[in-house]
């Protein structure tokens, strides 16, 4: 069990390195690229002296990026500053809801977002590891080509794409809500209510989501499952007098999830970037919408915290994907 | 940054490399449809200003009435919420598309490969850093970080070509990565090594012609991803706002009503185009990913075409009645003439063409024979495990009164292993990684014996282990735990798992070291004694058969050239096969006998001698020989040799005249 | 001078590999234990000599081949190439070395690139070196390494791809291409191992030619005491990254010392049934090269192992002719043997006229 704790040990270790950088990446991109956000602010005849004497207070724009060299706390810099403010967890206020704060804006998106990604991921890989798996088996059958053509079609079909042609289709034939999380200006009688009405607007994003998730699931396992098919022990599995059923079972489904979840954690950034489109097409107010939103409004604190936030989300999935990892293949933790 | 090209990075280098890879690619029909799409996709993008109707880059004035306009003679497609020719706008984006493709890909393919290659070859620190920073930007969600950054630098095209090549590198990278790594591993980089190449000769001669097939598949792939990130941006209003693109196109139809307005050709036509050039570029990635590094294996569980197949020679009544009594020394097992061919793209190949032989209880036969032989594909057949594509396609096994090859699926499924069983070559891989091995023994016992509960399979399981000298606690191990030698042990300790009659070896010593070969041989022959089980030794070491086997079949280009006890076949080699084979072994007897070795090659199955498969290597070799195939002659004490110069009747002559009746 | 003087000549060589250390044994201090792959190599090859290097996979055979080859770098110890130590030159001057000595490897079916045609792979040294010449004339070479190495007629050869070959055929390429530089030594790491019993004669035979006819030395890596008992003129048996016996070839098959030779021999299967002898089985396998017994390193497994052997590591004692094994059974013979003088172990080789390196 040596191993496993070391394993589990330098993958936790390399996740804050990571997070951290992300956090460091995260500063100096709003900082570094033409048009720095906060700095055209302040050079905004419009925005009165007040408000710019604030802002710079709020960014430390007076004081150096990364380090003081100027005597005193080597430590009073704009960096360090948003290490602090982030570190109480504040991530500012938005310039375009006057009244919230970021932290809260995407706090209840990320709750959204959630609840959408969620779902869909479970089904596209529960799915998609049930088609690859027989489109395997039944390698070079209608079923397989199938199979094939249809998650190659489903790859090059853009996600907000698919969402239009779905929303169009679902307004039109199923009257199904298209944009929102619930219905605006409802009033529900019980929660059941509730609950009916977020599912019928989260219908068609998550079939949407589905979709697009699944028909790389199903490639992956395909060719995983070939691979896994072709092996020696499979052959010693069937000279053992196994059925096909426990061959597959025993022998195959374990050995062949080990390429999905190295793509599952692949995919994450692809995950996230579904979710932006989907949550555009149906204006579902998740932090997908919300980061889109904010460009629109040029509504920067928003941006910087949404895209942080993401990019955290993708570091814990990660993490997560490596530890399952280490649990299905005894390989890697021993050695 | 998805994994869709990741998929097809090849674990291991491609061992066949295709002579010509763009006809092959042209041939596979996905290749062919995505070439014929993208060259239709390129042909729109050069000839739009000639065949589009209208400009979309004209300042037209237009009226409320013309916006929206359903598709009509004079608008093929409608128009849009500008009043604008939708035609004509979706002719132009193909430029913006394909034009931001390829110009991203290219960009991704240059830091991409450059970063991959260095990592791949340098390896060490230099390799883990770039790997390190390639890991970090694969947890940045890249269309977030394309958002912010195309948001804060400014929504132009040439801002949006750097933006998703420069972040569209890293799947390059890993790919062309480990597809380098895996070369620098291959044995002709050490080669060139050893002759003092330098690293830009190894990297010029030896590895990029490895490597850059491969990031002309990734790039295409790239492509498509590229236009798919275009589009999206564009989509999210984050498109130049100077050009009309397909992306575009969708954003002004669906966020100004074209939804509501029912307006579906401004909404469809863009969005199917860009699925007809992502489309294209993936079927041809595909194909050309496929092509470079074909997949020929098939899998053990694909349909046996040939079905279980009835026994041809019987007679239609012979198989519904039960067999005769059987004598009380009949043998347990009677293969009897048994054909096996192989699919190939030239037609079949015949690998076991006509072997016989019986086997009585517990007693020990080795099967002998070199690369090719036919040796491994006739145990296989006997159990009906061929891989795919090789099929029985005549004889008969008869074990124990039953022929093995007109048994059902569950009949069958209850004599493999419980009654015959296999120690397979390359423990390794016949062992599956992720189980422990104990639970690999219990398993067979509880296939076998369903009654006997999990604690007790798992007790017998550390018993069997025990008795091949495995320690008991090693059997909650898992098997790349273990030393090759100990493999091999739990590999005979699977075997035994439900008490077999008889028990076939497949080489099961090859690639072990010669003290662990002998530890490995004396196990086996003692506990095949001692359980009374018969044994089948496949292999290509006389020497190992000599000593351990009642009897020798000597197989050669898919027949069994002689069978003997072993000590006459050693004693008076009668095929001239066997004699030259001897011959060829070192015996530590005669150290100072240099070994003779057989001029020519052994045969390939694609060109078998249609004689006797040995006539062209044969010092004795006749007219007849190369023309004719000889029978297997009986012999005195049981023997039988499948050669013309044993045939009752044929006048021997010393090897000189063999020769000059040749000539 | 040339034939007096070794080709080769190895003194005290060590090859250790950093064992790995986790930060947990940083932490605590633990030492990291090296892996001591060879462990104070001695020996020489004569020209137109053939030593078989022989032992068990583990034992350092083929770390002592990639450190001959200058492939990776001795921990310590001496290797001279023609009278030029290997450690002491420049990079330059280690790839000028390169030519003297050339590699034949294990594997033909992966050693050959499989994209280029022969002609290329046997010219790929020549040009490396800058020896290419015009195209006629490194097509002249090429065409007469082909013929040393047995490929006739060589035309027919050159624009073959790899896997058009067959086994041996691609084992000759291997070799045509090492004998283009017209080298002083071959190192032969399994040269027939992966090929078919009855093809592997020739490789032999052409390899026994190659030093009887050209003076060339080789240093032939296995682990297959049988195979090169007919072709070696002297044996060295490796165990744990050290000889523990070696003499001429036919000394130390027909009068093994070392217990560890004694049992190698012994499990070598021998085709004739009528033979049995009883094989002396070693029980368990070679230990890890991390952990070397203390003593004598074959101590553990040592059929008759006494008292003094798991304390005294033994020398190579010297049984006269050549003859060396490092077991303390052999001490009082050796002492017997020293009190004559005894002759400089002179190898067997030596003795062989080695002829000039093949003119061209």
């Amino acid at each position: 069990m040596q191993g496993r704790g070391r394993y589990l040990a330098s993958k936790v270790g390399w996740a804050l390195v990571t997070l951290f950088v992300v956090i460091t990446f995260n500063f100096f991109l709003f900082r570094i690229l033409p048009g720095d956000p906060a700095r055209t602010l302040i050079r905004d005849p419009r925005v009165n002296p007040a408000a710019r004497e604030a802002l710079t207070r709020r960014f430390g724009l007076d004081k150096p990026v990364l380090l003081n060299f100027q005597g005193g706390n080597p430590f009073d810099s704009q960096y360090f500053a948003y290490l602090g403010a982030l570190s109480r967890g504040d991530l500012g206020q938005s310039f375009a809801k006057r009244d919230q704060t970021v932290a809260d804006l995407i706090g209840r998106a990320l709750g959204n977002t959630l609840l959408l990604i969620l779902p869909a991921q479970v089904l596209s890989i529960i799915i998609g590891i049930v088609l690859g798996l027989v489109a395997a088996w039944r390698r070079g059958t209608s079923i397989d080509g199938a199979a094939l053509i249809f998650s190659l079609f489903m790859w090059s079909l853009p996600t907000f794409f698919l969402g239009i042609l779905l929303l169009f289709a679902g307004a039109q034939w199923f009257e199904l809500p298209t944009a929102g999380r619930v219905t605006i200006g409802a009033s529900y009688g019980s929660l059941w209510d509730e609950v009916y009405d977020i599912g019928r607007h989260l219908l068609l994003p998550t079939v949407t989501f589905t979709l697009v998730l699944l028909g790389e699931y199903m490639l992956i396992m395909r060719s995983s499952v070939i691979d896994v098919l072709s092996e020696d022990y499979i052959l010693t599995a069937k000279a053992k007098g196994l059925t096909t059923f426990h061959i597959i079972r025993d022998h195959a489904v374990k050995n062949a999830m080990l390429p999905m979840v190295t793509l599952i954690a692949l995919n994450l950034g692809f995950t996230v970037s579904g979710a932006i489109q989907v949550e555009s097409v149906f204006s579902y107010p998740g932090l997908g919408y919300l980061t889109v939103n904010a460009v629109g409004t040029r509504d920067f604190p928003v941006l910087q915290g949404a895209f942080l936030l993401l990019a955290i989300c993708v570091v814990i999935a990660n993490l997560a994907a490596e530890l399952v990892y280490g649990w299905i293949d005894p390989r890697v933790t021993e050695a | 940054m998805t994994a869709l090209v990741e998929i097809n990075a090849p674990a291991s280098a491609p061992t066949v490399a295709p002579r010509r890879p763009f006809v092959a690619l042209l041939r596979r029909p996905m290749g062919a449809i995505g070439v014929g799409m993208l060259l239709i996709a390129l042909a729109v993008a050069i000839l739009a200003p000639f065949i589009a109707p209208y400009d979309p880059y004209a300042n037209v004035r237009v009226t409320i009435f013309d916006i929206y306009q359903a598709p009509s003679g004079a608008h093929l497609l409608g128009t849009d919420d500008r009043g604008k020719d939708v035609f004509s706008a979706l002719l132009y984006g193909t430029r913006v598309s394909l034009l931001v493709g390829f110009s991203a890909a290219l960009i991704a393919l240059v830091i991409g490969g450059l970063v991959g290659i260095v990592a791949g070859y340098r390896g060490g620190r230099i390799g883990a850093g770039l790997m390190r920073i390639t890991d970090f930007f694969l947890v940045i969600p890249d269309l977030a970080l394309q958002i912010v950054i195309v948001a804060i630098a400014g929504q132009s095209l040439v801002n949006i070509i750097i933006v998703i090549g420069a972040l569209g590198w890293t799947t390059t990278a890993r790919v062309v990565r480990s597809q380098t790594l895996s070369v620098r591993e291959r044995k002709f980089v050490l080669r060139a090594k050893a002759i003092g190449a330098g690293d830009i000769h190894i990297l010029r001669r030896h590895i990029l012609p490895q490597v850059l097939p491969l990031m002309l598949a990734i790039m295409v792939l790239v492509i498509s991803l590229a236009i798919l990130a275009e589009s999206t941006l564009a989509f999210l209003g984050l498109g130049d706002p100077t050009l009309t693109s397909w992306g575009q196109m969708l954003n002004f139809a669906f966020t100004r009503g074209a939804v509501s307005a029912g307006a579906w050709w401004a909404l469809i036509p863009p969005g199917f185009a860009i699925v007809w050039v992502v489309l294209g570029t993936t079927l041809l990635g595909t194909a050309l990913e496929e092509a470079l590094n074909p997949r020929l294996k098939r899998h053990h569980l694909e349909r046996d075409r040939s079905g279980s197949r009835p026994v041809p020679e019987l007679d239609g009544a012979g198989s519904l009645v039960l067999p005769p009594p059987r004598p009380a020394n009949a043998p347990l097992l009677s293969v009897r003439d048994l054909v096996v061919e192989f699919d190939s793209p030239s037609g079949p190949l015949r690998a076991v063409d006509g072997v016989s032989f019986d086997m009585r209880r517990g007693e020990t036969i080795g099967l002998v024979g070199e690369s090719g032989s036919g040796k491994t594909t006739t145990v296989l057949a006997m159990l009906r495990l061929l891989p795919p594509g090789g099929r029985v396609v005549s004889g008969q096994v008869m074990f124990d009164g039953e022929d093995l090859m007109g048994l059902d699926a569950r009949k069958l499924r209850a004599v493999r292993w419980s009654r015959l069983a296999i120690v397979f070559q390359g423990a390794m891989n016949a062992l599956n990684p992720v189980r422990t091995v104990g639970d690999q023994v219990a398993e067979a016992i509880r296939t076998h014996e369903p009654s006997a509960g999990r604690r007790a399979a798992i007790t017998r399981a550390e018993e069997l282990l025990e008795r091949v000298g495995i320690p008991r606690q090693r059997a909650r191990d898992y098997p790349h735990t273990y030393s090759g030698g100990m493999r091999q042990r739990a590999m005979i300790a699977l075997a035994l798992a439900c008490s077999p009659d008889i028990v076939v070896a497949d080489e099961p010593t090859t690639a072990l070291d010669v003290m662990i070969q002998a530890q490995i041989l004396e196990l086996l022959a003692g506990l095949s004694s001692e359980l009374g089980m018969a044994t089948i030794m496949v292999t290509h070491d006389l020497g190992v058969v000599g000593q351990r086997c009642d009897r020798v079949l000597v197989m050669y280009g898919g027949i069994i050239a002689e069978e003997a006890e072993a000590f006459r076949l050693y004693a008076h080699p009668q095929h001239p096969y066997t004699q030259q084979l001897l011959a060829s072994f070192p015996d530590l007897s005669h150290p100072e006998r240099k070994l003779a070795g057989i001029a020519g090659i052994p045969p390939r199955l694609d060109d078998m001698p249609p004689g006797c498969p040995f006539a062209p290597r044969c010092p004795h070799v006749f007219d007849r020989c190369r023309v004719e195939r000889p029978p297997a002659y009986d012999l005195s004490h049981g023997r039988r040799a499948a050669c013309f110069l044993v045939e009752p009747g044929h006048e021997r002559r010393p090897a000189s005249a063999g020769g000059a009746a040749d000539a | 001078m040339p034939d007096t003087m070794p080709v080769l000549r190895v003194e005290g060589l060590e090859k250790r590999f950093p064992g790995h250390r986790s930060l947990l044994d940083v932490l605590q201090r633990r030492a990291a234990r090296d892996v001591r792959a060879v462990d104070g190599l001695s020996f020489e090859v004569m020209p137109g000599e053939v030593l078989a290097l022989v032992g068990e996979s583990g034992c350092g055979k083929t770390t002592t081949g990639n450190l001959l080859l200058g492939l990776m770098p001795s921990s310590a110890g001496r290797v001279t190439v023609d009278g030029h130590e290997v450690g002491s030159l420049s990079h330059r001057e280690l790839l000028r070395l390169r030519r003297t000595v050339q590699m034949i490897f294990q594997d033909p079916y992966e050693s050959l690139n499989p994209r280029m045609q022969v002609a290329e792979i046997v010219a790929e040294p020549l040009r490396v070196h800058g020896e290419a010449g015009t195209p006629q004339e490194t097509k002249e070479r090429v065409l007469n390494a082909l013929v040393q190495a047995g490929m006739t007629p060589p035309e027919a050869y050159l624009h073959r791809l790899p896997f058009e070959l067959s086994g041996g055929q691609r084992q000759r390429v291997a070799i045509a291409a090492a004998l283009a530089l017209r080298p002083r030594l071959l190192v032969a790491d399994e040269p027939v191992s992966m090929l078919d019993v009855s093809i592997r004669a020739e490789i032999l035979n052409l390899l026994r030619a190659l030093a009887d006819e050209h003076g060339i030395a080789v240093l032939m890596i296995t682990h297959d005491l049988s195979t090169v008992a007919a072709y070696a003129d002297r044996i060295a048996v490796m165990y744990l990254g050290r000889i523990v016996e070696i003499g001429d070839a036919r000394t130390v098959l027909g009068n093994p010392q070392h217990p560890y030779t004694r049992a190698l021999r012994s499990v070598v299967p021998v085709p004739d049934p009528s033979a049995r002898r009883r094989p002396v089985i070693l029980s368990g396998e070679t230990p890890d090269p991390s952990r070397i017994p203390s003593g004598c390193r074959f101590h553990p497994r040592c059929p008759v192992a006494f008292a003094r052997c798991p304390t005294v590591d033994p020398p190579l004692y010297d049984l006269g002719s050549g003859h060396l094994a490092a077991c303390l059974l052999v001490e009082d013979a050796a002492q017997a043997e020293a009190v004559a003088p005894a002759a400089p172990a002179v190898p067997a080789a030596t003795e062989r006229t080695a002829e000039a390196p093949p003119a061209g």
